[in-house]
């Protein structure tokens, strides 16, 4: 009795300690992991005269920045429009493709499958910086430069290997046999395919086509190179060269509020499917 | 007579082919822009390829292997080299350490904290690297950031103007802390998967039995994650190996003089700052064989670890 009584509380205790350093170690983490984000949207949300002054939230709250962002020299809607057509046509195109391949890889049975597999894993290791100065001649002699194929076609081979690696891991677990039934039953393959295993993959592909468009949104080292003017620059060029155009100060507030106009529709897409994209994430391994 | 026989049997006998007609799309995609780019990258190493040969002036001249000698002789390259492992390496063990601290973590919150958790790594790991540099610097700023007036504010008097980008691996330290907080999420989340697909019981058994938390961490859960560790691992080492945005546009292109360039940047440097096609090109190689080998290590893992492969 007495140990079952003195025990307890020395068990409570030790919990009570661990929790402690549990909170402190989230809390720490909390603040590292929303501390920018938090800072990106109230600092975007202060006026010029109060950007300098450190005040955790906005006193004045103002809209200048954006509407300065959008409408002033820097022309920030045009760079959304780019890079939103960009990003889109890239998941577009990249998921028809992938899709395709991840069929073969993960349903059909042939020689040198896995070296295939192999080998297109392999291709989304090389650093762009390597294939960037070839691409930018390539482009050239094409007169791509400038042009939205320029960075749309590079955003594909890019994405591809990823993609085609996590949807051949969604594949493997389809009920074939299905697929299988529904071609003895006078369905072709692209109906049989089409009609039973697309929905059912709908997850993975909707998974896998959410991490096309974060990455093809993100892409910054060849739309660099390949995108001159305000025409085709994506939103990663726009922010990079106000950035850079610095007078005597850094134009921090409407770098923060292009940053909020950037950031809001992935993290309204995390929202929406945080489950799935944990999923894919830790299916394949997209950064 | 043989054929239409075949054909009454749908699904049955595919063509031989069917599967390179279904392949044909992403591997000629591959090759024309990755392959194809590479074989060039290769071919201009080989060249005096400079901005007067680009322009005309002089003609194309063959070199061999000289821009690599020129390379391996140059001090400044093993600097380089130097400063991209160990730079590589530190967000690597830091991505680790915070991403599995994170993950344990997460296994013993409440649904609803985990679900907030989750979501602020999400969102962190969604942010661009372009925006997420911005925002950083911003924090950072000598002037006008957050946390050196947070610094003066408790009597650290020193931080007032002090420039993080200034001293060599304060400014590295800057930039690993910007691709810690967006390359942490990955980390936790496989490993998170990794952890909740342990059975139960297994655990509960080697609870029964006497074993110390310690002791089921170091005998029963890292050997069942060392697969998944593995993989993350490499997938990690290649990421923190290929960073350009982040130092690109953290330190202004490579910090001053150059001090804060890693491989990436350099090779990015020489082909479009100094016109050195040829020079960027065998750094590009160095770093492709470089990236090749250890994606051998990470295709050896995967395969250990029952992937689709």
């Amino acid at each position: 009795m007495r140990t079952a009584t003195t025990g307890r509380p020395r068990q409570r205790r030790r919990w009570g300690w661990e929790n402690w350093v549990i909170g402190a170690g989230i809390a720490l983490l909390l603040l590292y992991c929303l501390a920018p984000f938090y800072w990106m949207v109230v600092s975007s949300l202060k006026g010029p005269g109060e950007i300098a002054s450190n005040s955790l939230w906005p006193r004045d709250p103002t809209l200048v920045n954006y509407r300065g962002v959008l409408g002033g020299r820097d022309h920030f809607g045009y760079a959304v429009r780019n890079s939103v057509v960009i990003a889109v046509t890239t998941t577009l195109l990249a998921m028809v493709i992938a899709v395709f391949s991840g069929y073969a890889l993960a349903r059909l049975r042939f020689r040198g499958r896995n070296l295939v597999l192999a080998l297109i894993l392999a291709c989304s290791m090389f650093p762009g910086v390597a294939i960037v100065t070839p691409l930018y001649q390539l482009f050239a002699d094409w007169g791509w430069i400038d042009e939205y194929q320029a960075m749309i076609v590079p955003n594909i081979s890019f994405a591809l290997p990823l993609a085609i690696f996590v949807l051949t891991t969604f594949f493997r677990e389809m009920p074939w046999e299905l697929e299988e039934a529904a071609r003895v039953d006078g369905c072709g393959p692209f109906g049989a395919f089409g009609r039973i295993i697309l929905p059912l993959a709908a997850p993975g592909v909707v998974t896998t086509g959410l991490l096309v468009f974060f990455a093809a949104w993100n892409e910054y080292l060849i739309s660099s190179v390949v995108s001159i003017t305000l025409a085709s620059n994506p939103v990663t060029v726009a922010i990079a060269k106000f950035a850079g155009d610095s007078e005597f100060q850094q134009p921090f507030g409407s770098q923060m509020a292009a940053g909020v106009i950037v950031t809001l529709p992935l993290v309204v897409l995390v929202l929406l499917f945080q489950r799935r994209i944990v999923k894919g994430l830790s299916a394949g391994g997209f950064r | 007579m043989g054929r239409p026989a075949a054909a009454t049997r749908p699904g049955r006998r595919r063509g031989r082919f069917e599967h390179w007609f279904y392949l044909s799309p992403a591997l000629v995609v591959l090759a024309a822009l990755l392959v194809y780019p590479l074989y060039q990258l290769v071919l201009v190493s080989l060249y005096d390829y400079r901005q007067a040969q680009v322009s005309g002036a002089q003609p194309l001249r063959f070199i061999g292997f000289d821009n690599y000698a020129t390379l391996l002789g140059d001090p400044r390259f093993w600097g380089v080299l130097g400063n991209t492992v160990v730079f590589a390496a530190a967000c690597v063990v830091g991505t680790l350490l915070v991403g599995g601290a994170l993950a344990v973590l997460a296994t013993r919150l409440r649904p609803w904290v985990r679900t907030v958790l989750f979501l602020t790594a999400l969102g962190a790991w969604a942010t661009p690297a372009v925006t997420g540099s911005a925002v950083w610097l911003f924090l950072f700023d000598p002037t006008l950031g957050l946390v050196n007036q947070v610094l003066v504010g408790v009597g650290l008097e020193g931080f007032a103007g002090h420039s993080w980008t200034y001293e060599k691996w304060s400014a590295f330290g800057l930039v690993g802390a910007e691709v810690i907080w967006c390359s942490f999420p990955f980390v936790m989340v496989t490993l998170y998967a990794g952890i909740t697909s342990i059975p139960e019981e297994v655990v509960e058994a080697a609870r029964l039995d006497g074993a110390s938390t310690l002791r089921i961490a170091h005998s029963i859960m890292l050997p069942m994650l060392r697969p998944v560790l593995a993989i993350v691992t490499i997938q990690s080492i290649i990421w923190d190996f290929k960073i350009f945005t982040q130092i690109y546009i953290m330190t202004g292109g490579g910090g001053i003089s150059g001090q804060n360039m890693v491989l990436n940047v350099y090779g990015y440097q020489q082909a479009f700052a100094a016109s050195q096609y040829g020079l960027g090109s065998a750094i590009g190689v160095i770093t492709s064989l470089l990236l090749l080998a250890i994606t051998l290590v990470y295709l050896r893992a995967l395969r250990r670890n029952g992937e689709v492969l």
